[in-house]
């Protein structure tokens, strides 16, 4: 077992009033699963995959990942945690402006203290792999859209994660782009091995996963 | 990971490019600065601290109370050093120091005028001035040796070896070179090109034993491990012994090496000196840095809604907060020390002219080992100093707020930034107040009445044959029409030399202890200064011989006496009875920054160091010049003719004064300077946080001006707040300051309001540019953009 929620509440006070973000929430997640989360627009589908990423904290419930229980450790030690195991892809990419593709795959190496040969080893090793190291020393804004998210997926993956959370990978790239990403995340789940937890709109995308999770209000519904 | 950061820090330089000119103008400018100010402190604080055994050396002072208060000074007796080598078996050394003379060198045919001074032969032994030539031991043992600099020896011989050779002074005695001294270097305050033994002063009847002519600086050397304090306590009454006429006073030991920063006493405490005006001047410099290190951290924030996005990211890749904290401090150290750089090159320039505004010697050591470290020490803090407040402000953002983009910049009404501007601002106006308040001062007492005729006036040492032909010399002047009258006296009309509690008249209470100056002239005075008469009539020694024993006083010396009539009173002063026989106006012959005080003008019966030749007014000053210098060639052959134009001596005693305003001119624009550079990087900053709502507001119908004072309203405001602050402090600060001076002006509102009102108009300028450029900007391509 990969990780497990068990009653997670999540609330913000406003004006005297509590609203709940997420209400008893309760996920197995088993190492290997290929996991969509659906829902309608502000049903916190955002907000489950922060709490998951450990990005965000929740205010009731438990957290178990890999056997560590995610609400009572130190912040250092989340941090530690959450940079061994988990990988982020964003619907606006988030990539770096400053940034070359080839010195974006290398940041989160960079933070987990590799050497600089080796650096150079997995950075040429995942161009490769996406086929783009052409692009290497191009900036994010010189990118297409669905190559931009093709070098976030690379990123997440760098540090070889057990799980990867994205959160409407394809929101922002036209059918074809998305089929491409969709495609990459199975052969991931398939030959890799990785986990992986997206949030989508898409039935079609939805599909690509083994499992789907149904979100209304903050709150785990079956259809 | 470091050459990471250094990477995205300089891509952020390049790709900011008017914020990091901004910032780096800014900072560069407060580092240079301070830089300067920093290399005037550490050259002023260096004085005279070169010398080996200065923490043993102490310089002989007097207290005494005089009217309810004491004073204390520092020249003593000429038998004091002896007295005190004789007594004391503490004293390792002791030297008299008869402050400067000035003697007439001559070789062969050259004739150099040069300043040095007589010394005892321990001088040499207390004091590090070392010799290239000579035995230390022996070089001040004959009473006809000298010692001189090595420059004043290549003016005498040129290239020719100097030790052995033979110079005349003053064209009657022979004097043999025994020594080469290292010219004097830069921090001392010593002045002398050659050195005397006191033997000699004794072979010329200049020295006496008189315990009340205290007219000599005394050094004391102690020996090692003698505690000062118990010293300090057996020297007290040294005058009990010795003193008849004042055996109660004090005399004690001042540690020598505080002379330079310290040695103004009030009521018998030391109380400050050169050292006020270091502090004042390390507060402004520490200001300024400091106002500078505000601006980089105000625009840092402001950019950091911009960042927010690169540290969400960052995080959720996997960066710790540490190391983000590494990065924004790496990034502000980067920004200072390109700043460092250019202030660097900035102090190189400016140290000439700044080196000729303090009015010191100043250089800057780039070959030392401690420049490079403080420059190192200043990049680091200043760059810690300035980037610390980013740094952990967006380090601590969340990234999921961040990255979701409900990031909200802080909307308090006191946020750090708002404070930061305020304090800028408050600094800024104390300044602005500071300058006008200084200038009025200067321009009021530079206004201020003389009271005497400076035009066409001048004024010569007596020398040589001076004294003995000065009848023939003034005759010629006056036959010739060079001059319209010539007075000698004892010292310039620009200083007086002498003064006295001992004048004695009708009525004076026992226990009157005024100072009183002298001044002593021969004849004619009113008519040569052009003093304006008020009762009585100017010395005549043609028509009146006995005005060698008359005396004019001064107004004030009228009201000290307390008399209605003072025409043909008598006042006592060194055994002789002065008929008053006229009363002029105060003129200022000191201090113009002070009041004037009781003077008493004492008639031709005494001694005269001065001329004073007012010339003919008709005649241009070059061809009098020129006449009165043959004149002068003719009767005193062997000295070459100097003078003063007393007009010119009157205008140095603003020197100082004119200096410190100038210097607070000069911060004060520079403080306006860089806080309107950090206001013009925030407005431009809020202008683009707020382009959208512009933009809104626009196409709903909002004018211009109604946009322009919406966005320049805020910056105002704090403004505003900022003249409240400074007004008060500035108030308390400027009227100490003036305090000083018993000549003054009062402070008025308008100054506050003139400083305020102009604190605000560079502001609004600085912003509304900004705010301008803002709200005429088309609304549909910023709304596009968005
Ligand atoms: N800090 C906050 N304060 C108040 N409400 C919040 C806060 N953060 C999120 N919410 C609310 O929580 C709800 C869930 O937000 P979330 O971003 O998880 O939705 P989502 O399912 O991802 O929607 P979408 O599909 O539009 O991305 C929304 O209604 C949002 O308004
Ligand atoms: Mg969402």
């Amino acid at each position: 077992m990969l990780l497990q929620l068990n009653n997670i509440f999540k609330w913000v006070n406003s004006g005297g009033q509590r609203i709940f973000l997420l209400k008893d929430i309760n996920l197995q997640v088993e190492e290997g699963e290929f996991i969509s989360i659906m829902g309608p627009s502000g049903s916190g589908k955002s907000t489950l995959l922060n709490v998951i990423g450990m990005l965000d904290t929740f205010d009731e419930g438990t957290y178990d990942f890999l056997h560590e229980s995610v609400h009572s450790l130190k912040e250092k030690h989340r941090a530690n945690l959450y940079k061994e195991y988990i990988g982020f892809v964003f619907q606006s990419y988030h990539l770096l402006d400053d940034l070359t593709v080839k010195e974006n795959l290398e940041m989160p190496l960079l933070y987990k203290k590799f050497k600089g040969s080796e650096r150079k080893a997995i950075v040429a090793d995942m161009l490769d792999r996406f086929n783009i190291v052409g692009k290497k020393d191009l900036f994010p804004t010189q990118l297409s859209g669905g190559q931009q998210q093709l070098v976030g997926v690379a990123r997440a993956l760098i540090a070889n994660p057990k799980l990867i959370l994205a959160d409407e990978p394809t929101g922002n790239l036209n059918s074809q782009q998305s089929e491409e990403i969709m495609e990459l995340f199975k052969k991931l789940n398939e030959e890799d091995g990785v986990t992986i937890i997206q949030v989508t709109h898409s039935e079609q995308n939805a599909a690509y996963g083994s499992r789907i999770i149904n979100l209304l209000d903050g709150r785990k519904v079956e259809i | 990971m470091l050459k990471n950061y250094l990477k995205i820090a300089w891509r952020n330089l390049l790709r900011n490019k008017s914020f990091s000119v901004l910032n780096i103008v800014g900072l560069s400018i407060g580092l240079a600065v301070t830089a300067l100010i920093l290399i005037w402190i550490n050259f002023e604080v260096g004085v005279d601290q070169f010398h080996e055994k200065k923490d043993r050396i102490y310089e002989v002072y007097n207290e005494y109370p005089i009217d309810g208060e004491i004073w204390t000074w520092n020249s003593t007796p000429k038998i004091m050093g002896p007295t005190i080598k004789k007594d004391y078996p503490e004293v390792e050394g002791v030297s008299r120091y008869n402050y400067d003379d000035t003697f007439l060198f001559s070789v062969d045919e050259k004739r150099i005028k040069s300043t040095g001074t007589i010394v005892d032969p321990d001088f040499l032994n207390m004091f590090s001035f070392p010799l290239i030539e000579g035995n230390i031991k022996t070089v001040l043992e004959d009473v006809n040796s000298v010692v001189i600099t090595e420059t004043f020896a290549k003016k005498l011989f040129g290239d020719q070896p100097a030790v052995g050779k033979v110079v005349k002074i003053d064209n009657t005695d022979s004097f043999k070179v025994t020594g080469i001294l290292k010219d004097l270097p830069n921090n001392t305050g010593f002045n002398f090109e050659f050195l005397m033994p006191w033997a000699y002063l004794k072979q010329k009847g200049w020295n006496d034993e008189n315990w009340g002519n205290n007219s000599i600086a005394t050094y004391v050397l102690l020996k090692g491990g003698t505690d000062y304090k118990a010293f300090s306590e057996k020297i007290k009454a040294l005058r009990k012994t010795y003193d008849k006429d004042s055996p109660d006073m004090v005399t004690f030991l001042y540690p020598w090496s505080r002379y330079w920063l310290y040695s103004e006493f009030e009521n018998g405490k030391e109380i400050g000196g050169r050292i006020d005006l270091i502090r004042l001047f390390g507060i402004i410099a520490a200001i300024i840095l400091i106002i500078a290190c505000i601006n980089f951290m105000n625009l840092s924030t402001a950019r950091s809604e911009k960042r927010a996005k690169e540290v969400g990211i960052r995080k959720v890749i996997g960066a710790e907060k540490g190391s983000l904290v590494g990065q924004f401090l790496g990034e502000s150290i980067l920004i200072s020390f390109i700043a460092a750089v250019l202030a660097l090159l900035i102090v190189l320039v400016a140290l000439p002219p700044f080196k000729t505004l303090v009015g010191k010697p100043l250089s800057l050591d780039v070959m030392n080992f401690w420049f490079w470290l403080t420059a190192c020490g200043v990049i680091l803090f200043t760059g810690m100093l300035a980037g610390s407040y980013p740094a952990l402000y967006l380090s601590g953002f969340k990234p999921s707020a961040v990255l979701k983009g409900t990031f909200k910049k802080m909307k308090s009404p006191v946020t750090p930034r708002k404070v930061l501007v305020i304090l800028q601002f408050s600094a800024a106006i104390i300044l602005i107040t500071a300058s006008i308040i200084v200038t009025q001062q200067m321009k009021k007492v530079q206004d201020r009445q003389s009271g005497y005729s400076k035009n066409n006036l001048i004024y010569t040492m007596m020398e040589g044959d001076m004294e003995k032909n000065y009848t023939l010399i003034k005759e010629e002047l006056l036959t010739t029409g060079i001059a319209e009258s010539v007075t000698k006296t004892n010292s310039p009309i620009t200083a007086t030399w002498s003064n006295t509690w001992g004048f004695e008249w009708k009525g004076k209470s026992e226990d009157n202890m005024t100072l009183v100056h002298r001044f002593i002239v021969d004849d004619a005075i009113t008519k040569t200064m052009g003093l304006e008469l008020i009762a009585g009539r100017d010395f005549d020694l043609k028509a009146y011989p006995t005005d060698s024993t008359a005396a004019i006083v001064n107004e004030s010396m009228v009201a000290l006496m307390n008399i209605k009539e003072p025409i043909g009173q008598t006042i006592k002063d060194n055994g002789i009875e002065w008929r008053i026989v006229g009363v002029v106006k105060d003129f200022i012959m000191n201090s113009p920054f002070q009041k004037v005080e009781p003077m008493v003008i004492e008639g031709a019966q005494a001694w005269f160091n001065v001329i004073h030749i007012k010339f003919n007014k008709e005649a241009a000053t070059a061809k009098s010049l020129a006449m009165t210098e043959a004149v002068f060639r003719k009767y005193n052959a062997e000295y070459p003719f100097n003078y003063e134009f007393v007009d010119q001596v009157y205008a140095k005693k603003f020197d100082s004064e004119k200096r410190t305003g100038k210097l607070v001119s000069l911060f004060t624009l520079l403080t306006i300077f860089i806080s309107c550079l950090g206001l013009f990087g925030l407005a431009s900053y809020m202008a683009e946080n707020r382009i959208k709502e512009i933009g809104i507001r626009k196409v709903l119908g909002a004018s211009v001006q109604s946009i322009t004072k919406l966005l320049s309203k805020d910056f105002l405001k704090l403004v505003m707040i900022a003249i409240v602050l400074a007004v008060p402090i500035s108030w308390y600060l400027m009227s100490k300051w003036l305090e000083e001076f018993a000549y003054r002006i009062n402070i008025s509102w308008w100054t506050f309001a003139l400083a305020g009102i102009f604190a605000l108009m560079i502001a609004l300028l600085t912003v509304s540019y900004q705010a301008i450029k803002a709200a005429i900007a088309n609304p549909v391509k910023s709304l596009r953009t968005e």
